[in-house]
This record gives structure tokens, C-alpha cells and sequence, in this order.
């Protein structure tokens, strides 16, 4: 049982953390592996959407997420954060991409920034799992096909279902009036006024 | 028959202690000044957002009490036991005071000793470390008596201490201080009959810029991989080697390792969260304390003649 940290504070991520990392097989150990992961971070910043392998994704996603929430946290005069930014992005030009484009797109957000996505796996290929990472709000057309308009969706099936109920009672309402208007010459206003109430209820 | 033990004992603290918490554990006010800023600029957006608010737990609570944080470590979390624990440590902090300490501390321990003449030990001695969380938290006093160097390792919330007094608050630069079991005796070496030393309401905690002197090599650890700012000669007992095997171990990219970080701590979110439950007893202990340190300062002056 060890005591937390203390000493930095730092905001609770939205994605799922894997309790340990994954060491990312790499012949330098830990520096290789994070030199690794600066790679995918910056193109990640870079592309606002990349394919890759699943594993380097998933551990790229959470260093991705720390380093945009720590620059809405501390802004752009914060020195270590200036520090961290320069170490993760090895293009210096999204440095300034990070503070002027991203934080203000991700100052109010409840969700996540980057989302994920598992992709096919090419036949045969590598074996290895493959998923695409993005930044939330990207200019790209989405990913999922958008199934709001599918016929089977129950909620398209009951607003089916009531547009056909309308369209029947208007019908039945249009055709009353037509009855009315034709026996009208007949009788009396009063008389037709009384049939048609009962339908306008 | 130990389950229903501790069933019985939960039964009847929970509902009471739950209770009174849900009532006062956060303001559901916006703070004041935030009032008046959104006054005199009536456009400012998100007004009710919970960041407008102030939050009413002093953000040096996580200095003060940092074992009521739990363990970061994912695989031993367990939030019912982790808040049975903070009731069992409010608890235990209503029968005794146990004073705001950091590591470089000067203290003094009285607990519970069958052996002893007069069946309590009092310990002085400067706390060189503290660790563990929760009921286990614990810290080890070290002092040199009769030329013996002594350490003692307290658990803060052991039933069998008496009294913590805090002789000298105050913190040095390094986090633990295990490098004064290889230093010159002089530096881990306090008078037992010790005054304390009041410091002032409100003032911040002083950092003691000592540097103690090392005696020679063979030592307990490698100090010199360890990068202590709290040590003088270092430099004068390594020799070539010891410094290329310490620049080997040296992990300069650990800084930009935020997932590991990220790991190794509470995020702010929950350390809100854990402070706000325990936000009030705590503070109402703390005045307390004050009170009673006031009476404490006034003494009757005698009749000498």
C-alpha cells in the first residue's frame, strides 16, 4: 500500500485506462517506447485521424488525452506544460496547433478528445489486432455509417406507423366533410356543424 | 462470527455517520466573488457550471492528510472498504489529536508500552519517512541516543498512541530522509526534553535548506544514483564508476511520462470528491485544536512569594 502522489494534480481521463501499460516490445525499453509513442501522438495531432496497430493506438490515446487536458488545465504560459509539449509533438508547428486550435475546440467538452475505432485486419496479413484513432471534431466525414435513417430502426417503424395513422384520419376527416358538404344543401347549418364536431374531437 | 461482528459494527455507525455527511459535505452555493464577477459582467457564460464554484476544501488538504487518499493502484481499489476506512480514521482522530506533520518533522510520540516503568514511552525523534495509506499509513521517527542511532516506526492510527506533539514543523528537500542513517550522528540527533516550536496561524510550512554531511563509504544505499538535494559532499566519496553507473540508472524521460504519472496518482476529480467527505469533521477537529492550543499558551503565573 503506497501513498498517492501529491505533488501534481491532474484531471480524471474519460476513456478507460488500462491499469498497466504495455510495454510496446522495443530493443531501448521505456525511452524507446515513449520515443515510439511521440511518433503516433504527433501524427495523431498532426492527421486528427490515423490507422494503426491497436495496441501502440490504445497506449498512444491516453498520452494524447493528458497532454491535451493538461494544456486546457495550465494554458500556454505554463512552463512544464510548454516542456511536455515540446517533448510529445515532434513538429514544432503543432505546438502552436495544440494551443490555438485544440484547446479552445476541447475547453467545454464532457467526452473524451479522441475516439477509437477497431478496423479490419487485412487477409491474410499480420495477425495483429488494427483500430483507427482521431481527434473529436475533425473536419473528416464520419467514420460510422449513419443509421438514422434506417427503415428497420424501431424508432423509424413507430414514427411510420404514426405518419400512416395521421395520413388515414385525414382522410377519414376529408372525406366526412365531403359527406357534409354533399348533404348539406339538404338540411340546415346547425345540423351540419353538429356532424362535423365529432370528428374535429 | 467476525463477519457479523463487523456487520453489527457497521449497522450502527453507518446510518448516523452517512447521514450527518450528506448534509454538509459541499456547498451548493456559487461562491461569492463568482456572484459579483457574473454582476458586473452579466455575459459571462456558464454560470452554473460546477468550475464556477469555489470549492469550499482548502486545496493544501492533499499536503495535510495524504493517507486519506487511497492507493492508486487499480487492482487494490475498493471503495466501500476505502470509506469504512476514512469513517475508522475520523474516528480514531476524535479520541486523539494527530497534529499536521511532513517528512523532516520534528515529533514526539507517546503510546502505550507494557515494558516500560510507568507503561507509556514518549519517542522524540525527526520523522525521516511516511508511506502506506489508509489505516495503514505509517511513518518511522529516527534519533540518536547515547551515541545509538534509533529509529521507530509508528502507525498513525495504531489504538496504543497516546499523544503525537509536533516539536518542530517543518519539511526538508528531499522526501525521505533515509540518507541520515549513513550522515554524520549531529544530524539525526534531538534533545529529548525539546520545547515546541509554535509557528505562526496561516504561515507556510518552512523548507529546512540543510545539507547534512555523509560519513565515508561503505554506506546502506547508493546515494549517489538517488539525486538527493539534501546532502553535501556526496561528490567526495564516489569515484568514476559510481558516477557512470549512476548516469546509467538515471530515467531523464520519466518526467514525460504521463500515463505513468497519471497512474501513480488520484485524478483531482475523486481527490474532491474523498476531501469533501471528510471535508467538515476535519475542520472541526482543526478548530479544536486551535482552542485548545490557545488555552494551553496561558499559564497561570505563580505566587513566588
Amino acid at each position: 500500500m503506497n501513498q498517492a502522489d501529491v505533488s501534481k494534480l491532474i484531471s480524471q481521463l474519460r476513456i478507460v485506462v488500462r491499469p498497466k501499460n504495455r510495454n510496446l516490445k522495443n530493443p531501448d525499453g521505456p525511452e524507446g517506447r515513449l520515443l515510439k509513442l511521440r511518433k503516433t501522438v504527433t501524427a495523431l495531432v498532426k492527421h486528427e485521424r490515423i490507422e494503426l496497430y491497436y495496441n501502440r493506438a490504445d497506449e498512444a490515446r491516453g498520452y494524447a488525452e493528458l497532454l491535451i487536458s493538461n494544456a486546457i488545465r495550465h494554458g500556454d504560459r505554463h512552463k512544464p506544460t510548454m516542456e511536455l509539449a515540446d517533448y510529445w509533438l515532434l513538429e514544432k508547428q503543432l505546438v502552436h496547433k495544440l494551443f490555438k486550435v485544440l484547446v479552445p475546440r476541447y475547453d467545454n467538452y464532457n467526452v473524451s478528445y479522441t475516439r477509437m475505432y477497431k478496423a479490419p485486419r487485412d487477409y491474410p496479413g499480420m495477425y495483429y489486432k488494427k483500430s483507427v484513432l482521431e481527434l473529436r471534431g475533425n473536419p473528416y466525414p464520419t467514420l460510422c455509417a449513419d443509421q438514422t435513417q434506417n427503415r428497420n430502426l424501431l424508432h423509424n417503424v413507430l414514427l411510420d406507423e404514426a405518419r400512416k395513422e395521421f395520413r388515414r384520419e385525414k382522410v377519414a376527416d376529408l372525406a366526412n366533410k365531403l359527406n357534409v358538404a354533399t348533404e348539406a344543401p339538404k338540411k340546415t347549418v346547425e345540423e351540419s356543424s353538429d356532424t362535423i364536431k365529432p370528428t374535429a374531437i | 462470527m467476525n463477519v457479523n461482528g463487523f456487520c453489527r459494527i457497521v449497522s450502527k455507525k453507518l446510518p448516523q455517520q452517512f447521514a450527518y455527511k450528506r448534509i454538509v459535505t459541499f456547498s451548493t452555493k456559487p461562491a461569492q466573488q463568482q456572484q459579483e464577477a457574473t454582476v458586473s459582467t452579466p455575459t459571462l457564460p456558464n454560470n452554473n457550471t460546477p468550475a464556477a464554484r469555489k470549492p469550499i476544501v482548502p486545496g493544501h488538504y492533499r499536503f495535510v492528510y495524504p493517507e486519506f487518499l487511497p492507493d492508486p493502484k487499480v487492482q487494490w481499489r475498493n471503495t466501500v472498504r476505502e470509506k469504512l476506512e476514512r469513517l475508522d480514521m475520523l474516528a480514531r482522530r476524535g479520541q486523539v489529536d494527530l497534529p499536521e506533520f511532513y517528512v523532516g518533522s520534528i515529533l514526539a510520540v507517546t503510546s502505550s508500552d507494557p515494558h516500560a516503568a510507568g507503561k507509556t514511552s514518549r519517542f522524540v525523534g525527526i520523522c525521516i519517512h511516511r508511506e502506506r495509506c489508509g489505516l495503514r499509513a505509517r511513518f518511522i521517527l529516527r534519533n540518536v541516543i547515547d551515541h545509538q542511532g534509533m529509529e521507530v516506526l509508528y502507525e498513525l492510527y495504531d489504538p496504543t498512541i497516546q499523544k503525537v506533539e509536533v516539536l518542530r514543523l517543518e519539511k526538508r528537500l528531499d522526501d525521505s530522509l533515509f540518507y541520515l542513517r549513513d550522515a554524520l550522528p549531529e544530524f539525526s540527533t534531538f534533545d529529548e526534553n525539546m520545547e515546541a516550536e509554535h509557528l505562526e496561524e496561516g504561515a507556510p510550512v518552512p523548507v529546512n535548506d540543510i545539507k547534512v554531511v555523509l560519513r565515508p563509504r561503505p554506506w546502506l544505499e547508493r546515494w549517489e544514483r538517488q539525486n538527493l538535494l539534501g546532502v553535501a559532499n556526496i561528490e567526495q566519496y564516489i569515484k568514476d564508476k559510481h558516477r557512470k553507473s549512476a548516469a546509467k540508472v538515471q530515467k531523464p524521460w520519466e518526467k514525460y511520462d504521463l500515463m505513468k504519472q497519471y497512474r501513480a496518482t488520484i485524478p483531482e476529480e475523486e481527490q474532491k470528491e474523498i476531501f469533501a467527505e471528510v471535508h467538515t469533521e476535519l475542520h472541526t477537529l482543526e478548530l479544536q485544536r486551535k482552542r485548545n492550543k490557545r488555552k494551553r499558551s496561558f499559564i497561570k503565573p505563580k505566587q513566588l512569594a
